[in-house]
């Protein structure tokens, strides 16, 4: 209908002429970098250590040690010779954090396997675990020399075994990595996550914009109250597809351009976590299947937030409910990740207010039988059927009331009378 | 005379809301081509029964027909032009743009609306501010847009909801003009309004509700002429004539007060003043005056309000 089409034209030129819109196409791709570079570096408990050796030992454990980690991107290290005071001063560096902190080493390393390290951040489990290892090796290879076997027999024995993984999916075993798939996931959560609140919030101020300045007695005198909520709904949403295509197009751009990017900063690509992911026409259409639906079903109850709401304030409260559900559904992914394919994950990717989110993640993760797909989607739609019919009263009623919230009494009459 | 067929008829309309009957069983009719108010109270009913006819509202009883066909003003929203009381307009918008997309929702097409956007907004002297956004104009300017968004159609029936309320005095006067404009175009106009002056003014044919329910309606001179009484106030040049021979007789006058050179009367049920008139002359009267002098409105009002009614109520929405 002309009427519709006018209205979605109008949420859709409205967004992308505003400065908002445009700031979110350039910053959101710089917004998700940051998430993608924080995690990187939070994974590695952040930068380069500084760290001293305290060489108490009579043979080369303490220099070997010191020589390793300063084969690792994370330490750098310098050995000193144990004294009096040595301890005393490192303490205070530490203290003014001129030190991440310092590794205490005697000759009992070698023979009971013990060592010390006194720093700033002990709870730092990956400075720590690599701390372990390095120690460990010098310590199991300088044994074994003690028991008269060849050095190069030991650096032999000691080459670490990589385990490559591959995902399985139709049938066919893919170039993805298990890492890749891992941040595949997490990202498209991410990106679900913000852009179902969003521009669900969107569709909830538009309602409110209309209400507040009463054009809505004008719209609703021209076109239904159900055909103005599902013009709003296909503009905000077409507009959001828009976003994904700039975001997409400068994505790609960004990555291919990692290495530089990233490469200034001394990491190279050291860390395997986090790698860029083939997507596939598969796992784009699921995620924008799953997008939509999530975002019919949010956006629609956050229109008929917006129409029992009479400003901006009361509006914020009463969105929160229907925030926390995409909330819980978005911590949930963290759980999920871990296995894609326990009993948590699949109730989630069936209930409709975690599946926008839980599926595409689990997609990404893991593979998934056709059939639970379908059984999610026919649930979600069946979902998004009923909330609209029911937000569509609400909304129709809401527009017109003015004053006090409604209460969960008057919200079921509202339903019921409309 | 044959009166034109009515625009709009409505049918022992009532709207109920929680707790209170907002409007009880209301039948009014407003023929083509005639300026109508719907007086009441602040509390009436007045704005709960436009929405009915705009189909914001659904009634819970009785019809609403418009231009002799069924269906309410969503089905007709094309050939009605409606204002609000509240009124607010896309605060972020261009001027023009807000203007094409209420034109489209009344289905014009967008190069018409901009067009008539566009000679609208010049006569009304905006032409400068087109691409300007609503929240740069001045309050009297939004007000203009308004009502342009309310004609740009060129409606058959314009409904206007407490149209003077909150208007500037120059803007007063442009709506003024412009409903004055659209009657001598063959349009209607609905208007509500609980400011009687002002119905008294413009109005030919009017219908006063309070609490919900019809008091009286009809065209302004029969409301005037049954509930207001006629009051004729006469003055002599010196010679009475036979005067009092005329204020005796009963077919003419119920009432009569007489001073002499002075005298003030009523007139009897349905008695045209011209035949009082033409009986003082003929009986040689000289006469330095003779005027009418009628109820106003607001004193028919308040009579049948009661002052108690008519005294600002709570609006129920």
């Amino acid at each position: 209908m002309r009427k519709i089409w006018a209205v979605v034209r109008r949420e859709f030129v409205e967004r992308i002429r505003s400065k908002w819109f445009w700031a979110m196409a350039l910053l959101g791709p710089l917004f998700f970098g940051a998430v993608f570079f924080l995690s990187t570096q939070l994974g590695r408990g952040g930068g380069v250590k500084r760290i001293v050796v305290v060489d108490a030992t009579t043979g080369p454990v303490g220099a070997r040690i010191t020589q390793l980690l300063n084969g690792s991107p994370l330490f750098r290290a310098v050995s000193v010779p144990a004294g009096g005071e040595v301890v005393d001063s490192l303490t205070a560096e530490v203290e003014h954090k001129a030190l991440s902190g310092f590794l205490i080493v005697t000759d009992a390393a070698v023979d009971s396997g013990k060592a010390e390290y006194r720093g700033s951040n002990v709870s730092a489990f990956a400075t720590i675990g690599a701390l372990e290892r390095t120690i460990g090796d010098v310590v199991s290879a300088v044994r074994l020399e003690r028991e008269g076997v060849d050095p190069r027999v030991v650096a032999r024995a000691r080459i670490p075994v990589r385990l490559e993984t591959k995902k399985i999916a139709g049938g066919k075993t893919t170039g993805e990595t298990a890492a890749q798939s891992f941040s595949l996931a997490y990202f498209m959560g991410i990106i679900l996550y913000t852009a179902i609140l969003l521009y669900g919030i969107n569709v909830m101020s538009s309602v409110l914009e209309e209400k507040t300045t009463r054009i809505v007695e004008v719209l609703v005198s021209s076109l239904r109250p159900f055909q103005l909520m599902l013009g709003k709904v296909l503009g905000v949403g077409a507009v959001s597809i828009f976003q994904f295509l700039i975001w997409g197009v400068s994505a790609r751009i960004l990555f291919a351009h990692r290495r530089d990017l990233l490469g200034a900063g001394g990491m190279g690509d050291a860390d395997p976590v986090f790698q860029v992911p083939n997507v596939s026409g598969a796992t784009a259409a699921i995620f924008i299947t799953y997008f939509l639906g999530g975002f019919f079903l949010y956006s629609a109850m956050f229109a008929a937030v917006g129409a029992m709401s009479s400003s901006e304030q009361e509006a914020r409260q009463a969105q929160q409910p229907v925030s926390w559900l995409l909330v819980l559904s978005f911590l949930s992914m963290f759980g999920m990740l871990n296995d894609p394919a326990s009993t948590f994950a699949v109730t989630l990717s069936l209930i409709p207010f975690s599946a926008p989110i839980a599926m595409p993640v689990r997609w990404a993760a893991g593979n998934l039988p056709t059939h639970e797909i379908a059984l999610s989607l026919t649930i979600l739609v069946a979902a998004i059927v009923g909330v609209t019919w029911v937000a569509a009263r609400i909304y129709r009623v809401g527009m017109l009331m003015t004053g006090k919230r409604p209460n969960l009494k008057e919200l079921v009459r509202w339903v019921r009378a409309a | 005379m044959m009166s034109p067929a009515p625009i709009l008829v409505l049918d022992r309309v009532s709207k109920r809301f929680a707790g209170h009957t907002a409007v009880d069983d209301l039948s009014l009719s407003v023929p083509a081509g005639v300026i109508y108010g719907l007086l009441g109270p602040n509390g009436a009913g007045k704005t709960t029964t436009i929405r009915m006819i705009m189909d914001i509202l659904q009634p819970d009883g009785g019809t609403v027909r418009l231009f002799g066909e069924p269906g309410g003003g969503r089905t007709h929203s094309e050939r009605i032009g409606y204002l609000p009381e509240e009124r607010g307009l896309y605060r972020k918008m261009r001027v023009l743009d807000v203007l094409v997309f209420l034109g489209e929702m009344k289905g014009v097409d967008r190069r018409r609306a901009r067009q008539r956007a566009g000679e609208w907004l010049e006569r009304l002297g905006l032409a400068d501010w087109r691409l300007r956004r609503i929240d740069e104009l001045s309050k009297g300017m939004q007000q203009k847009v308004q009502f342009i968004s309310t004609m740009l159609h060129d409606p058959d029936l314009v409904i206007l909801d407490e149209p003077f309320s909150g208007l500037d005095p120059v803007n007063a006067q442009v709506m003024k003009d412009t409903v004055l404009d659209l009657r001598s175009r063959g349009k209607t106009i609905l208007f509500s309004t609980h400011i009687m002056e002002q119905a008294e003014r413009l109005c030919e044919q009017l219908c006063i509700i309070a609490r919900g329910r019809k008091l009286v309606d009809g065209p302004l001179s029969d409301i005037k002429r049954t509930h207001g009484g006629h009051h004729l106030v006469i003055g002599f040049d010196g010679s009475v004539g036979g005067a009092a021979q005329v204020f005796a007789d009963k077919r003419l006058t119920s009432k009569v007060d007489n001073y002499g050179q002075y005298a003030e009367l009523e007139l009897a049920a349905g008695v045209d003043a011209q035949r009082i008139l033409h009986a003082l002359v003929a009986s040689g009267a000289r006469l330095s005056r003779f005027e009418m002098r009628e109820a106003s409105l607001h004193k028919i009002f308040i009579d049948l309000v009661g002052p108690e009614a008519a005294r600002t109520e709570g609006e129920p929405t």
